[in-house]
């Protein structure tokens, strides 16, 4: 019973974030990395690491400080550290961007740059896991939706790892000349671990909780999200164990990619049918806007998992490794992050303004502090970019790719000025905006 | 009317001894119809899934110190009549609610919003008590920031009862 008070600092996470994810979208669109050059090379590391990093991975770090508490209704272990998180974090990955272009001979930096950067975020990350593990820790046993969050930050940790590792390799320490294959069998891990791991498995573990808030549906079930856990951490053991038993060579890589892949699909297969009970059960029968972009958003990971056993079935998987990837970290990632954002900000941004006044005098409602139809447009054009996007990655379009990728561009840069209008309180109007007793709030920062 | 027996492991854990087999011990000796009232130096979250498996639905209130007192109750309904009794009997010191709410259709926050307008109209010292989906998170930073007191408890799954008391 103890109360949520607000992340001081979750609004600078969402912003930071949002300026790597246009970052990204800026240079896709320039024709900067893959489809325009190699999918391992240098220039789509750059991207790889902006948009998995600097955008998703920030932006969770910041709606986890501000929403782990609410899943296990415990304070924060420490407000005090995740302002540093966020300035390793942001270094870390400039440094290391600096690494990936000076490999990609776009200037001449020193050879230490990539495994600095790696040292940043790795420091970085130890912050965000040791505090939100900590939280956890103070709060076993852990209800349904923590446990994802506890399985994505162990994940987290293996990428950090293996990121760490690779950023030996590629800078040509002695220490890296150790590991020859490393690249080749430990990159799956890696991705495995980052993607499927830190960042969907954890969003997944949120999206329960959130969604049955925003929507008021009964999410007391105990059986709620296990088969989807269980199948989940099924997964990542065999795709992790599996790629550290073939990084030893002891087996092949792809039988364990294979099983993992299936276990994922069938972990995927719960989820889904979770969250579609989760919207019959509801008791807010309109749908607001963040709920349902966040279905087209579930819909994307669908289409996303249906489109990979596809092309593994028609063995044209490694040809559109990069197709896939693009529609989990927009279609999926992206589009739940935005929508999610989409209700969190105003949320947050209500309760710090109106909390002090609320019942004192008449205050707006927290819809009132958004505009749903101008809104709506965005991401109407958010998603409608991704999957022309994919589609273009899919019959091999560069030019229409970065057109569509323009698309998306155009779209995020609508969102983040609906996003600033509610901070701003722009679309409350009248009397009601700022009553006697309230103050604006920050742009940056939340008074708690 | 649900009977409690009382088990009070305060003096145990304050020795540095174990009291899940004195808990243990006090549940074979229940009688149909009776309940465990338990007083404890924390919130013992990790009793609560121990106890749901055996059938016991519990409801919490924090003491003053940080401790807590919980009752558990057979899971078979019995839980939602024996309601009134729980209310009087654990909130002795506070007076009967003057206000009644029934928030659980409510879109969030709406019913933070009514939970604290309605307490802007009590004298000191009076109670409401509220209906809720889930727990309020969100409301509890409000209440304390106004100094009010609160107890509160999910009395089944998706009902959480919140009693308030205006800060004297």
């Amino acid at each position: 019973m103890i109360g949520t008070s607000l992340c001081r600092w979750a609004n600078s996470y969402f912003a930071v974030a949002i300026l790597w994810l246009l970052l990204a979208e800026g240079l896709i669109v320039v024709g900067f990395g893959f489809p325009n050059s190699d999918i391992g090379g240098p220039d789509t590391l750059v991207i790889v690491h902006i948009v998995c990093i600097g955008w998703v991975s920030t932006v969770l770090c910041g709606a986890l400080f501000q929403f782990v508490p609410v899943l296990v209704a415990r304070p924060l272990y420490a407000e005090r550290l995740t302002l540093p998180a966020l300035a390793l974090l942001t270094l870390g990955l400039t440094v290391l961007l600096a690494g990936f272009l000076a490999l990609g001979g776009h200037f001449n930096g020193p050879p230490w740059l990539l495994p600095f950067g790696a040292s940043l975020l790795i420091a970085g990350f130890a912050l965000v896991v040791a505090n939100l593990g900590m939280t956890l820790w103070s709060a076993r046993p852990l209800p349904g939706p923590a446990r994802f969050v506890a399985g994505g930050l162990a994940c987290v940790c293996v990428t950090a790892v293996f990121g760490g590792m690779f950023s030996l390799v590629l800078s040509g320490t002695a220490i890296g000349a150790q590991w020859p294959d490393l690249l080749e069998s430990g990159v799956p891990i890696h991705a495995i671990a980052g993607l499927g791991g830190w960042l969907t498995f954890t969003a997944m573990g949120v999206s329960y909780r959130l969604l049955a808030m925003f929507m008021l549906a009964p999410d007391g079930d105990a059986r709620l999200g296990r088969p989807a856990w269980l199948a989940g951490v099924a997964a990542l053991t065999i795709g992790l164990v599996g790629g550290v038993l073939a990084l030893w060579r002891m087996t092949g890589l792809n039988p364990a990619l294979l099983l993992a892949g299936a276990s994922a699909l069938l972990s995927l297969a719960a989820y889904g049918r979770d969250v579609l009970g989760l919207y019959e059960a509801r008791k807010r029968r309109t749908l607001e806007l963040n709920t349902r972009m966040s279905l087209v958003a579930v819909a994307s990971l669908v289409a996303a998992a249906l489109l990979a056993a596809a092309l593994l079935a028609t063995s044209s998987f490694p040809l559109h490794v990069g197709t896939i990837a693009f529609l989990v970290a927009f279609g999926w990632l992206t589009g739940l992050v935005l929508a999610n954002l989409y209700k969190i900000v105003p949320f947050l941004t209500w309760l710090e303004t109106y909390g002090p006044v609320m019942g004192r005098v008449p205050t707006p409602r927290v819809q009132d502090l958004v505009a749903e139809r101008r809104a709506l447009k965005w991401f109407v054009l958010f998603f409608a970019g991704s999957w022309a996007a994919t589609l273009m990655l899919l019959i091999d379009a560069a030019f229409g790719f970065r057109v569509a990728v323009a698309v998306v561009m155009l779209a995020t840069l609508g969102l983040s000025e609906e996003f600033i209008r509610a901070r701003r309180l722009a679309d409350v109007t009248g009397p009601l905006r700022l009553p006697a007793g309230a103050a604006a709030p920050h742009l940056l920062v939340s008074r708690n | 009317m649900t009977e409690f027996i009382d088990v009070d492991v305060r003096p145990i854990l304050r020795a540095g001894g174990e009291p899940f087999s004195v808990i243990m011990a006090a549940l074979e000796r229940l009688e149909p119809g009776e309940g465990l009232r338990l007083y404890a130096p924390f919130k013992p979250v990790p009793l609560f899934d121990v106890m749901a498996s055996k059938g016991f639905a519990h409801r919490e209130a924090e003491l003053e110190g940080g401790e807590w007192e919980i009752r558990f109750m057979r899971d078979d309904g019995s839980c939602e009549a024996a309601e009134a009794a729980c209310a009087t009997s654990g909130d002795s010191d506070w007076p009967e609610p003057v206000v009644h709410l029934d928030n659980r259709d409510l879109d969030p926050p709406e019913p933070m919003v009514r939970i604290l307008a309605a307490m802007g109209r009590l004298a000191p010292g009076q109670t409401l008590c509220a209906l809720l989906s889930r727990e309020p998170v969100f409301l509890f930073r409000e209440l304390t920031k106004r100094g009010h007191q609160w107890r509160g408890g999910f009395t089944s799954k998706d009902a959480y009862q919140l009693t308030v008391r205006v800060h004297a």
